[in-house]
């Protein structure tokens, strides 16, 4: 075997390197996941842009407006995830503006939400690529029907299961332990779909930018979903070029467990999500991180 | 997992959809079975209410 096989064609330890990052994530599951109680605010306000209510059903806006009343922060305060499962709750009137939108279509000029014709078959599906804990299921549990969690740890999807039951949503919620590479999610199934702090997991160039394209595939037409990476614009980073690094998970009792990063700078990533199947609407780099919003590409 | 999920799961290699075969069933949630591909024939399990819907080279056997 020759060592001159060029970056990012390398199929052969996929194996190696998912189990890899699945056995990490197992090790530190109960520890990550009581660090990982809040929802990023970029994800935060990509739901609720982007999130959308079915022109049929308007418990995904009034739950919407549930959410932003309930700031992420306040776990202790009762009601704020709690929505979800109460259909029938009047919303909170803080953004009576924003209101029922959704529901005169063709009425307003203003409505950017997309909307998606399986809605009244299958519902609104959510998905979120790497799940962790499913602190970002639970925002897209608040504006889908239901949200399928992916995640290559079996040990974190249970923290989530756990949570979601805890917070109200557990029949929303669908666990599912799969890969970012070869997403397990029928093609144009997703109508909003979060994949954050996940990518930079993946060891290689081409192993990422086919795991955005299977985002792209799985993404309904007006489908939309929000990908971020650790950017080299976060100020714990000298570089100015992306590149991979090791870094050390710190457990309670002082021991330490590696994962792998690939840190991205801006343009970057960029370039990667336009090297796959994506359409990028709009890119921005936010708390030393990526972020892009994206739908599939429409040839 | 609600049976349901099948209108929306697949198959990770193929894409094809899944068939649900000997489940366990606990209060209309699948808490043991397996998920079947119709194109592959490849079976994935569902343990603890959980489908493991890895390619099987990256499946690690418990």
């Amino acid at each position: 075997m020759t060592d001159d096989t060029p970056l990012g064609n390398d199929e052969s330890d996929a194996s190696t390197d998912v189990t890899r990052v699945a056995a990490t994530y197992d090790r530190i599951a109960d520890h990550f996941a009581e660090t990982r109680a809040h929802p990023w605010p970029e994800v935060v306000s990509f739901v609720e842009t982007h999130g959308g209510a079915s022109r049929s059903d308007d418990r995904g806006e009034e739950t919407r407006q549930a959410g932003r009343a309930g700031q992420p922060g306040q776990p202790g305060q009762p009601g704020q995830a709690g929505q979800p499962g109460q259909p029938g709750q009047a919303g909170q009137p803080e953004q009576p503006g924003q209101a029922g939108q959704p529901e005169q279509p063709g009425q307003t000029g203003s409505v950017d939400s997309p909307v998606s014709e399986r809605s009244e078959s299958a519902g609104r599906i959510g998905l979120d690529v790497g799940a962790g804990n499913g602190r970002h299921a639970e925002l897209l549990a608040e504006v889908t029907d239901r949200v399928v969690a992916v995640d290559v740890s079996r040990a974190l999807l249970q923290t989530a299961r756990v949570r979601a039951e805890e917070s109200g949503y557990a029949d929303a919620l669908a666990p599912v332990v799969g890969g970012a590479g070869a997403l397990p999610a029928a093609t144009d199934s997703v109508d909003v779909a979060v994949y954050v702090a996940t990518l930079h997991h993946l060891p290689t160039r081409a192993r990422r930018v086919a795991s955005l394209s299977e985002l792209g595939r799985v993404l309904a037409p007006d489908g939309r979903g929000l990908v971020s990476a650790w950017s080299t614009a976060h100020d714990r980073f000298d570089e100015t070029e992306g590149f991979d690094t090791e870094i050390d998970w710190t457990l309670p009792g002082g021991e330490t467990v590696p994962r792998f990063y690939h840190v991205y700078d801006p343009a970057e990533f960029r370039a990667d999500l336009r090297e796959s199947s994506l359409t990028v609407e709009r890119a921005t780099v936010s708390s030393g991180n990526c972020y892009a919003v994206v739908s599939d590409r429409r040839d | 997992m609600k049976e349901s999920l099948l209108d929306i799961v697949c198959c990770p290699v193929d894409k094809s959809e899944l068939e649900l075969e000997d489940a366990e069933r606990d209060e209309g949630e699948v808490v043991d079975g397996r998920l079947v591909c119709t194109e592959c024939g490849e079976a994935y399990p569902v343990e603890d209410g959980i489908p493991n819907l890895l390619p099987p080279d990256m499946r690690e056997e418990a």
